[in-house]
């Protein structure tokens, strides 16, 4: 009788259960091929704590970059004398020129930093280094000699001891700069002189005032426009279609390089004898657009990146700063021990390596993103790569973040400097706020870092 | 996901301003959202009983005749001879531990009934949990002087000495840190990856019998003999919060998994809910509002609550239990118990409860009580190679112990520093506020000797005047600025209350700006 009751009780009370219950097919792979099924369910209940999660995983993301960042890639073998120029190929990844104090001229591969060819170019120091755009040529000039040569380097590469051409200039030119995609190339020596490489007479010449031409380069979008940097602490900016130069920006110390930005046509970067770098508008030159500050001494070449986003510099302080665009702190110093005065820097064709040339006569390769991976990545080293990016920017304002992103060990010596430096600025800045105090705030008006470096522009 | 101002949104009156308001309805249209799309991708739905009003609560014979078999593992009975047991589930929830006053120490993975090791230990234990992760499962067992750390095998890894006579352990997954609650009054938190000790205090609160864990934010809830509920942290050696929570002593303290409600069991038998974001209470049935506590009648002080806010409890002195819904009254289930029941625990993701007497320990099937929906590899199907890729991402993103902080209290990462904001204005409303010096003011210059001294004394002389006129009028505009800002105004800047700037401001109006100083925009705008 009772299990009929049982069941007749349950007919008359149908209750409706539903139990959780998993089915392992739904959990479990399939075959040993495919991958691990995951679990998703996003609802925040079951994320407590998320922001704090992401950032401990972006302090974690900030700590593996410094640990992962080794950018010295090597070193490409003794010179034997102090380099001058460092010149990338402007087709082929993987080539360089360099120019040394003593004439030579060598031809180097710089995957394997093997040195392909080695020329006795000039008698004198290697003052200009340019390729030709289209064709396996290369231009040398000299001072000593007052020669521009101009050699071919064949598909075998062999080594031969006579250029395809040679020119000899009744001026001592200092620099060299071939134009984008015309036959033109431009010499600075005393002026600013434009040959045509059909021509034995220049094309044009652009002087103003009595000293020389350090260097003179070519827009690499806007043809006509050559900037150029002279002695007297001057840049001009000069349309090859007029007879003088365009204008004239007198700035308070020497330039001691130039470099236009290959993306952007109106922007240009100098490297300046007071440590700093400049960027400079085309349109407006009454003041630089931007004042990139580290140096602690004279800084003697600057190079775009391909992207026109980054700058390097090479400084006579034995670091090379890697910069961001518009951003007046280097995102990057790159130093050694064996690595002297730089005076060369250099960016690849593809943005990720650079090629420093340095007065302990050595060559070196660096990586431009320190902790960057060479070689193929998954996909999901790429993703992970690109999460701890993001987290990294999401968090860069907390100051346990920032703190680890921008450390950046340095010598005792350059430490020293920076803080040398660090107390001569503050020191300027309080003589100047007690200066407006005093004196009030017509007299001693408050001058924005940007205006403080032109002394004006003529035009 | 929630702050304490989405407990203010359904006040609407209770909104600083319309920007709160407004951010509070943005953040409730996400979490809206979210859910939606939570529920559209779900694998499984929860459990869970229909059953016609009137209707008595199911019996376990009645549910495992409408369940099918692959449930039956989640309801078994174990006699055991060893004194009132402890029981406690891993995150996972497959594995089930077990220990005994007797000193009966055992874990088995309680779907395969597969023993992992079981032991005497020859001393009373009187409390446990899983420590680690997945992979590599850890016990720590509360004996009657110290605690211990089992692994899988059942082979001693661990003693901890500093951990003595503790009554209550709690795993914090997310910090890697084994917390007890001791009879001595002490707190500790021991960091388990790294084998340091975070904190380790004497609480002044007398013995820390009840207490839990809040599992969210990590804080230890403990409650007093005097009606209290204190929130510890590491870092603090003083309760964070102290909230009255009864009339009469806490019986009972248990938190839901996840969430922010808190339930406590007073003397008064009454069991109330409360928010911890803000320290309210929270309505206990649905009926309405006015149910701020139900009656629980001779209710013995242990209390579960499980991933979808099933509260059990027991019943009858402990002579069985009862499973009451989330916000309910009514029970759902109940079960008698073989002997005085002396713990209970919710099995995570699964809808089964497991329960410790004194007479061994059982376990019953509670439709609905389990989240259906894990995230990620904290599941009982994940595989080994899972839990071990788990298991080293929770030791990468292991959370310092700063990050253990009550909600109501405020802070966190993302947390605006209005502090430190207020600080660095009130520093540069100082500095452009900053009366010229006195000594400036009152400088003389030096006068000169010698040829065309005359002259050069008397320029000299014209211009020093004429600058300290310049700086008197300086002066009084920044004082009538002063006044027109207020007292605050006068505070940050660190000037001088001049008789003036308190008639200005008891007349409660504003004077006419004055023209062509810099300071004009300080002043505040009349509305």
């Amino acid at each position: 009788l009772f299990p009929v009751l049982i069941d007749q009780l349950d007919t008359h009370w149908p209750m409706k259960v539903k139990l959780l219950l998993r089915n392992p097919q739904d959990y479990l792979r399939e075959t040993a091929d495919d991958i691990h099924k995951l679990a998703r369910n996003p609802a925040p209940e079951l994320h407590p704590m998320s922001a704090e999660t992401e950032y401990v995983r972006a302090l974690n993301a900030a700590k593996l970059e410094r640990v992962f960042a080794k950018p010295f890639l090597g070193c490409f073998g003794d010179q034997g004398d102090q380099l001058s120029r460092v010149c990338m190929h402007p087709r082929a990844l993987s080539l360089c020129l360099s120019g040394c104090v003593d004439g030579r001229v060598a031809f180097w591969n710089i995957p394997r930093r093997s040195r392909v060819l080695q020329l006795d170019a000039h008698s004198g120091c290697v003052q200009g280094l340019c390729w030709h755009p289209e064709q396996d040529l290369f231009y040398s000039c000299c001072d000593t000699d007052r020669t521009l040569k101009a050699w071919r380097v064949g598909d075998d590469l062999t080594e031969f001891s006579r250029p395809v051409s040679q020119r000899h200039l009744d001026f001592a030119p200092l620099n060299l700069d071939h134009h984008v995609s015309k036959d033109l190339f431009a010499l600075s020596g005393d002026a600013v002189y434009l040959y045509d490489s059909r021509r034995s007479d220049p094309v044009g010449q652009w002087k103003w005032g009595s000293d020389s031409v350090l260097q003179a380069r070519f827009n690499p979008t806007e043809w006509h426009l050559l900037a150029a940097i002279t002695k007297d602490n001057a840049l001009l900016l000069i349309d090859t279609r007029q007879r003088e130069p365009l204008r004239r920006i007198r700035c308070e110390f020497r330039q001691n390089a130039l470099c236009w930005n290959p993306q952007e046509p109106f922007v240009l970067a100098t490297a300046s004898d007071d440590y700093n770098l400049y960027s400079w508008d085309a349109r407006r030159l009454a003041s630089p657009a931007c004042v990139y500050r580290g140096h602690t001494n004279a800084a003697m070449d600057v190079d775009f990146a391909p992207t026109g986003r980054e700058l390097v510099s090479a400084s006579y302080d034995c670091t090379v700063r890697l910069w961001e665009s518009g951003r007046s702190q280097s995102r990057d110093v790159y130093h050694t021990k064996r690595m002297y005065r730089v005076f060369a820097a250099r960016y690849s064709l593809d943005a990720r390596f650079i090629v420093t040339a340095s007065a302990d006569f050595n060559l070196r390769l660096w990586k431009a993103r320190a902790s960057e991976k060479l070689g193929a990545s998954t996909p999901r080293e790429r993703a992970a790569v690109n999460t701890a990016e993001a987290l990294k920017q999401k968090y860069a304002h907390h100051p346990q973040v920032r703190r680890i992103v921008q450390h950046r060990h340095l010598p005792k010596r350059l430490y020293q400097a920076q803080l040398e430096m660090k107390a001569i600025r503050g020191k300027q800045r309080r003589k100047e706020v007690n200066r407006r105090e005093h004196r009030g705030e017509d007299k001693e008006p408050f001058v924005p870092e940007r205006d403080r470096h032109v002394r004006g522009v003529d035009e | 996901f929630q702050t304490t101002m989405d407990v203010a949104a359904e006040d609407s009156d209770q909104m600083p301003s319309g920007f709160h308001a407004k951010a509070a309805a943005k953040a409730a249209r996400l979490r809206r959202e979210a859910a939606k799309l939570a529920s559209a991708s779900a694998l499984e739905s929860p459990g869970g009983i229909e059953s016609r009003p009137g209707e008595w609560a199911p019996t376990q014979s009645k549910l495992l005749r409408r369940v099918a078999v692959a449930a039956r593992p989640g309801h078994f009975e174990l006699s055991l001879q060893y004194g009132p047991y402890s029981v406690a589930y891993d995150t996972t929830g497959r594995l089930l531990a077990l220990c005994g006053r007797g000193g009966h120490v055992a874990a088995f993975e309680w779907r395969q009934k597969r023993l992992m090791f079981e032991s005497q230990v020859n001393e009373p234990c009187h409390a446990l949990t899983w420590v680690g992760a997945g992979s590599t499962p850890q016990l720590a067992v509360a004996h009657s002087n110290w605690t211990y750390i089992y692994d899988a095998q059942g082979l001693e890894l661990h003693c901890l000495k500093r951990l003595h006579k503790a009554n209550k352990l709690f795993w914090l997954p997310r910090h890697w840190l084994l917390a007890a609650c001791t009879d001595t009054g002490h707190l500790h938190w021991q960091d388990v990856s790294t084998g340091q000790t975070v904190a380790s205090y004497c609480g002044h609160h007398g013995p820390l019998r009840v207490s839990a864990l809040h599992p969210d934010s990590g804080c230890v809830l403990t409650g007093q003999p005097n009606g209290q509920l204190c929130i510890w942290t590491p870092l603090e050696k003083r309760p964070v919060v102290k909230m009255l929570c009864c009339p009469a002593g806490v019986r009972a303290v248990a938190t839901a998994p996840a969430g922010h409600a808190v339930y406590t069991l007073g003397g008064d038998s009454r069991l109330r809910v409360w928010d911890i974001r803000c320290l309210r209470p929270l309505s206990v049935s649905d009926s309405g509002a006015d149910a701020a506590s139900i009656r629980l009648f001779d209710a013995a002080p242990q209390l579960a609550v499980s991933q979808r806010g099933l509260l059990a409890c027991p019943v009858r002195q402990g002579a069985a239990l009862m499973v009451l819904p989330a916000g309910g009254a009514k029970p759902l289930l109940s079960h008698p118990s073989p002997g005085r029941l002396s713990d209970l625990a919710f099995c995570p993701w699964e809808d089964v409860l497991a329960f410790g007497h004194a007479r061994g320990l059982g376990s019953v099937l509670v439709p609905g009580s389990g989240e259906p929906n894990p995230d990620g590899a904290v599941h009982p199907l994940s595989g080994k190679r899972q839990r071990r890729e788990a298991e080293v991402r929770g030791l990468l993103d292991k959370l310092p112990p700063e990050t253990i902080a009550p909600p109501a209290v405020g802070g966190g990462v993302n947390a605006v520093d209005a502090e430190g904001i207020e600080e660095a204005l009130a520093r540069k409303r100082a500095a452009v506020m900053a009366l010229p010096s006195d000594e400036v003011r009152q400088f003389q210059p030096r006068r000169r000797s010698g040829k065309a001294s005359g002259e050069l004394n008397r320029k000299v002389g014209e211009r020093w005047q004429r600058r300290r006129m310049e700086l008197r009028q300086l002066l009084k505009s920044k004082k009538r600025v002063l006044a027109e800002m207020g007292d605050e105004g006068a505070d940050a800047a660190g000037g001088r209350k001049t008789k003036k700037a308190k008639k200005v401001s008891q007349s409660g109006e504003l004077t006419k700006p004055a023209t062509g100083t810099f300071l004009d925009r300080l002043i505040p705008k009349a509305d």
